[in-house]
């Protein structure tokens, strides 16, 4: 009874917060109180989150409300990033207040919506009925809009309009694909209400009609996929991550693509098992997540913007999560790992981004050249985050980087193994090729040393020193959560050599 | 073929001037006029027909040949053309082919013979003449191809006799949909308002009036006769869509079709009045509008 | 009865993609979403229960009245009537949805779902609206055409649900139609933003973001 409490408490607070800041007079009180507001749902949501990894899957609501070990890790994350970027968020926001660029409308606006967007996330992990979750995703969209456009410019505008037009479209095409997944139970006497819960699709997944199941998926695929930014349906995401304001463009990068690309995870199992286990679906998350990892690729080489280049490295990387997924075993355990990774240190980079763009007054990387001498601690943030992106060891992305690496060699999928390197190669070198003028160039602009306080150097160490650690130890505890979520995708046999066309061992 | 054939073909030719009477009275009622009397069209008929004709220098045979080969051909598509119940005098599988063929070539005619003039006003109205009817046509056929495939007959006859009372709770969209289409080819194919104005005096606006302005005499007097028995024909395609033939007295349907006959003049008469000519840049989103229309009743059909 | 609803749907898909007034499209959307709001009145017309009641009187009072009225409203703060000269032409829009409501009906019958409504028509329509929602978001220059094409393509996403989910629950409808109010709401709050900033609502202008 307590744990369902709990569960509606995680969607609650933070309305109520959003809520309450529409209220409040000055912009500091507003944002201290979404910064409170998050903090509590944040310790609520790791509670829970811890209890269901210990000891197992917890619901409320006559079974529309579910949290199993795969949410449970995500919620875990996601509470992470946004803990980090509200805290961040104070720091950004906070000078923009003292340089008066930051209005009260503004403020309640950002916050509200702030908070709105957490809630929907929440909803979208705790929910077990298919629609809710698409409902939340559609929210997550609709809501996070504005947030692009806080301060109202041409550009800014721009984006926000390319983000809710083509992702309303990708996810009106993910809902087709709901439809038709609660169309294949078509036959077998589920009641209204069950049809679309996925603990009752998961338990009747082997019954449920396949060619329905295949259509779903692409549609699934497609839809979820415009959200979670997989080539070719990335095109919103630059301008939307470039032009939104660093906190913001923190919480696009850091979570909401990952909120996507669980959405598409929760239907991995059930459509594995309903087409007879031939790895059909997989096949196509692996051709999905090579096509990102190469047109990323193939961007990063000549990005001007900071925001943007790290945009882009955000599309290689949900390619790689996906990549990860579609080979299955050590795979899918390696791209939960990814997901971790991947948002801690987009999200460091993107603090530093925001910051370091605040003190030049541009994200131009020629102009933002000599960042070191100009502001050390966030140039470490910045350069250590870069040199984690591209998978540079010991940092842990490298890590789960290696393991999906081994997963592609178990299974023999030499050309995906091939692929994947020459794009991680590729990004390699054209982001340091971006990173080290960046960073050690010589300074063109004449700008102000600023001493980084407290509060950002901290937020600068931690993401730096968990990615480290975390490459070079995995606590035994971790581990049990990361399989035990892992299981969730994949309790179905990984995919054999002969299905990828590769080498039979 | 017996004698109740040779009814369609001799009502046709009796009373098919009768309709621009009633097309004009119609009009008058609603200006509040009083207007012609409903038998003008046939004094007209005999007064030209007693006149001389005034043929210019610049014309060649052609000109002559014109109206006669279109009163020819009129004459020939009016035999195909069944009434009511009763089937028309010639009836063959796909003779809708030779029927759109016919008047196909009464318009070919029509504007070979004024482009023979020499004349810029007639050499206007033929193009615009040939490109408002090359958006017709397709549209017409697909009409008939739709027809033709819901019934499963293919002679027009055997097409009207088969869409009896029995099938029309099934056919309901697409006969109303093709009814649609067909009406307004009608409108379109006897220069009618939205698509051309017959009551204008200004060259620059016509299409049909400014092809026939050199005509005179009997010539002319043909050409108003093969109007009149284009707008019955037509007018009985899309009775035969609308009105089914019920499965009882062949002389009632052949007294509805006639209602229906003179009740489609009177709605030809109304549109004139309500509406004004559509710009001519206008005209061909309409046409190609009924195409679409008809396009979906056949896809209706196919499905 | 369904039959007759959803050949008028596909007719006014068809205006919709010949239309160059803004208003007039604007109306016709609207009718569209009434007519689908009482699909699935008609087809339960049997077994009426207060819920779909509710939902039909829902549907229709939001798509037929709210949403015109915020794109209304959308309309006359950028002063606009009229599409601007379109990527594809209008006749050439038409012949486009022709071969489009084709490929649904070829598309429709191949698709491995079994209509549980009453009406064969069902997919094809709305396999239909989507493609022409879609072709609408693509070729047209102004941001409520946009809106507008997101609308259609909602609702052919709806058709499709009546006929293949025999029942869903209220809460995922209710959440749907919700979600479809705040996207027209959120769009015309960004139009009147797009429209103050750039003076004009023609988003083939909003370039300056490349690469």
């Amino acid at each position: 009874m307590k744990h369902e409490a709990l569960l509606w408490l995680l969607i609650l607070v933070p309305a109520v917060t959003g809520a309450l800041a529409l209220l409040l007079r000055s912009a500091r009180t507003i944002l201290g109180t979404m910064c409170a507001g998050v903090g509590i749902s944040v310790a609520l949501g790791w509670y829970v989150a811890g209890k269901v990894l210990v000891s197992g899957p917890v619901s409320a609501g006559a079974e529309w409300l579910y949290l199993d070990a795969l949410s449970a890790y995500n919620l875990g994350v996601m509470l992470l990033i946004y803990g980090l970027s509200s805290a961040y968020a104070w720091v950004y926001f906070g000078t923009e207040l003292r340089e008066e660029h930051l209005t009260l409308k503004q403020a309640r606006l950002f916050a509200s919506l702030w908070c709105g967007a957490l809630a929907a996330m929440t909803l979208v992990f705790i929910s077990n009925n298919l629609g809710i979750m698409w409902v939340g995703i559609e929210a997550t969209t609709l809501l996070t809009g504005f947030l692009i456009c806080v301060h109202v410019t041409g550009e800014s505008l721009e984006a926000m309009w390319k983000y809710i037009l083509i992702c309303s479209v990708g996810v009106a095409f993910a809902f087709m694909g709901t439809l038709l997944v609660g169309a294949s139970t078509h036959g077998l006497g589920l009641r209204a209400p069950e049809v679309l819960l996925w603990t009752t699709l998961h338990a009747h997944a082997a019954s449920l009609n396949p060619a329905c199941l295949k259509a779903a998926f692409i549609f699934l695929l497609v839809g979820y996929g415009t959200k979670a930014g997989l080539a070719p349906m990335h095109n919103w995401l630059p301008d939307a991550h470039s032009q939104a304001p660093a906190p913001v463009s923190a919480i696009f990068s850091g979570f909401m693509l990952n909120t996507a690309l669980y959405c598409v995870m929760r239907y991995v199992p059930i459509v594995e098992a309903g087409t007879g286990n031939t790895g059909w679906g997989l096949r196509l998350l692996i051709g999905f997540g090579l096509i990102s990892i190469l047109v990323a690729a193939a961007f990063i080489l000549f990005q001007h913007d900071l925001k943007r280049l790290l945009a882009y490295h955000s599309v290689e990387h949900i390619g790689i999560i996906t990549l990860g997924v579609g080979l299955g075993g050590l795979g899918t355990f390696a791209a939960l790992f990814h997901t971790l990774n991947h948002s801690l240190c987009k999200t460091l980079a993107f603090f530093a981004a925001g910051r370091l763009g605040q003190m030049f007054g541009t994200h131009n990387m020629t102009k933002l050249a000599g960042a070191m001498r100009v502001a050390p601690v966030w140039g470490v943030g910045l350069f250590g985050s870069l040199l984690a992106l591209i998978g540079l060891a010991p940092f842990a992305l490298f890590m789960s980087e290696l393991q999906i690496l081994k997963a592609a060699m178990d299974s023999g999928a030499i050309l995906v193994l091939v692929l994947f390197l020459f794009g991680a190669g590729v990004v390699f070198v054209g982001a340091l090729g971006h990173a080290i003028p960046l960073v050690w160039g010589k300074t063109t602009a004449t700008v102000q040393p600023a001493r980084a306080g407290v509060l950002e150097t901290l937020l600068v160490v931690l993401p730096l020193v968990l990615l480290l650690v975390l490459g070079l130890w995995m606590p035994g505890p971790f581990q049990t959560a990361l399989n035990a979520a892992a299981d969730v995708i994949r309790h179905v046999n990984p995919v054999s050599a002969v299905s990828l066309g590769g080498v039979t061992p | 073929m017996n004698a109740l054939s040779f009814i369609p073909l001799l009502l046709a030719l009796i009373l098919s001037p009768l309709l621009f009477g009633v097309i004009n009275r119609t009009k008058a009622l609603f200006a509040g006029r009083r207007g012609q009397p409903l038998l003008q069209t046939y004094f007209d008929l005999w007064k030209l027909l007693q006149k001389g004709a005034v043929y210019s220098r610049t014309t060649t045979w052609i000109f002559r040949a014109g109206p006669i080969i279109g009163l020819a051909a009129t004459l020939t598509a009016a035999a195909l053309m069944p009434l009511g119940n009763f089937p028309s005098l010639i009836a063959f599988p796909a003779d809708f082919l030779l029927f759109v063929g016919l008047l196909g070539l009464v318009r070919f005619f029509t504007v070979v013979a004024a482009l023979d003039t020499g004349s810029s006003f007639e050499g206007m109205g033929a193009s615009r003449e040939v490109f408002f009817s090359a958006l017709t046509e397709p549209a017409l056929f697909i009409a008939l191809a739709t027809l033709a495939r819901q019934t499963g007959q293919l002679s027009l006859s055997t097409i009207f006799a088969a869409s009896s009372d029995a099938h029309w709770p099934h056919f309901e969209p697409v006969l109303a949909l093709t009814a649609i289409a067909l009406m307004v080819v009608l409108l379109a194919e006897n220069a009618r308002i939205p698509v051309d104005d017959p009551n204008t005096h200004l060259e620059l606006t016509m299409i049909h009036e400014v092809m026939v302005l050199d005509h005179s005499g009997p010539d002319f007097a043909f050409i108003i006769y093969t109007s009149a028995l284009k707008l019955w024909m037509l007018g009985a395609l899309v009775l035969g869509v609308m009105i089914p033939s019920s499965g009882g007295n062949p002389w009632l349907n052949l007294a509805m079709a006639l209602g229906g006959m003179f009740g489609l003049a009177v709605i030809i008469g109304v549109v004139e009045s309500v509406m004004a000519r559509l710009r001519l840049l206008i005209v061909p989103q309409l046409l190609v509008g009924a195409g679409a229309v008809a396009t979906v009743a056949l896809i209706l059909t196919l499905r | 009865m369904t039959d007759l609803i959803l050949v008028l749907v596909m007719l006014t898909n068809l205006k919709l993609l010949a239309s160059s007034e803004l208003g007039a499209s604007i109306r016709v959307v609207a009718v569209q979403g009434v007519m689908l709001g009482l699909l699935p009145v008609l087809a339960h017309v049997h077994d009426l229960s207060l819920h779909f009641a509710a939902l039909a009187v829902g549907t229709i009072a939001l798509k037929g009245a709210v949403f015109p009225w915020l794109l209304f409203r959308a309309l006359r703060e950028a002063e606009v009537t009229r599409e601007v000269e379109p990527y594809v032409g209008y006749i050439t829009s038409i012949l486009v949805g022709l071969a489009a409501l084709a490929a649904s009906f070829w598309l429709g019958g191949r698709l491995p779902v079994s209509t549980v409504g009453a009406s064969s028509l069902l997919t094809p329509s709305a396999l239909f609206s989507i493609l022409a929602g879609l072709f609408l978001i693509v070729a047209r220059k102004r941001a409520v055409n946009q809106v507008l094409g997101f609308l259609v393509m909602e609702n052919g996403i709806y058709t499709f649900g009546v006929g293949i989910v025999a029942e869903m629950p209220f809460l995922v409808e209710l959440g749907v139609l919700l979600d479809a109010f705040v996207a027209v709401f959120v769009m015309g709050i960004a139009v009147y933003h797009i429209n103050r900033e750039f003076d004009h609502i023609e988003t083939n202008r909003l370039d300056r973001l490349k690469g």
